[in-house]
């Protein structure tokens, strides 16, 4: 059993649509210092006007490029190098 | 470091419970820390005299029993999930440790992973 890491700056991997119970909870869980990034069906998120995601919110740009989302989310969008970059750099991690 | 297998769904609607049992049995069999949290409707998991034959499945009570031999840490239970769903000692498998809070307790562990 690990201590108590509340502070640890935390990765979170979301691949759940907006309307999944998951895709709010892990919203909720969210702090200051995470990074969040949307993979797979979670990449739909960025073109739900009711979904409210954190400013920095990353995705998948294999996942944006397959659901014709890629040119309107560059700005979000990284590669799956990119990804292997945060898993390293995030000791805590959260695949929702 | 300990990995922490979040099982949120109920039983046999799906194959994603099964397949987090799967995964945390896989890991402890290679010594890798592992240890299981049902919350939400995946309490339901954790209830005696369950007969999936019924549906065709095979039920997942044995392999829970099994998982302290095969090295699965600690099985967990959300208690205000069991409370939801009728689950006491009297008809819960055995070994499960009831916890407050689903949160506090992911906090617990620097790899979490939901299961499907």
């Amino acid at each position: 059993m690990n201590e108590q890491h509340e502070h640890t700056p935390t990765l979170h991997i979301l691949n759940k649509a907006p309307k999944h119970p998951r895709f709010a909870a892990c919203l909720g869980t969210l702090g200051a210092e995470d990074v969040l990034v949307l993979s797979e069906n979670a990449v739909l998120g960025l073109a739900d006007q009711q979904s409210r995601l954190p400013d920095g919110c990353l995705a998948l740009e294999a996942d944006l490029a397959a659901r014709g989302l890629n040119e309107s989310f560059q700005k979000q969008a990284i590669s799956y190098a990119d990804l292997v970059k945060l898993t390293e750099q995030h000791s805590r991690i959260i695949s929702w | 470091m300990s990995t922490l297998i979040v099982v949120d769904q109920a039983p046999y609607g799906s194959w994603t419970g099964r397949e987090a049992l799967d995964m945390t049995l896989s890991l402890a069999a290679f010594d890798q820390p592992a240890a299981l949290l049902f919350t939400g409707a995946g309490v339901n998991w954790l209830r005696t005299g369950q007969a999936p034959e019924h549906v065709g499945q095979k039920s997942a009570e044995k392999n829970l029993s099994a998982a302290p031999i095969f090295g699965v840490e600690e099985l967990l239970a959300c208690s205000e999930s069991c409370q939801r769903y009728g689950l006491d000692d009297a008809n819960m498998i055995g070994g499960i440790n009831q916890v407050a809070s689903t949160a506090e307790t992911m906090n617990r562990y620097h790899q979490v992973v939901f299961a499907g």
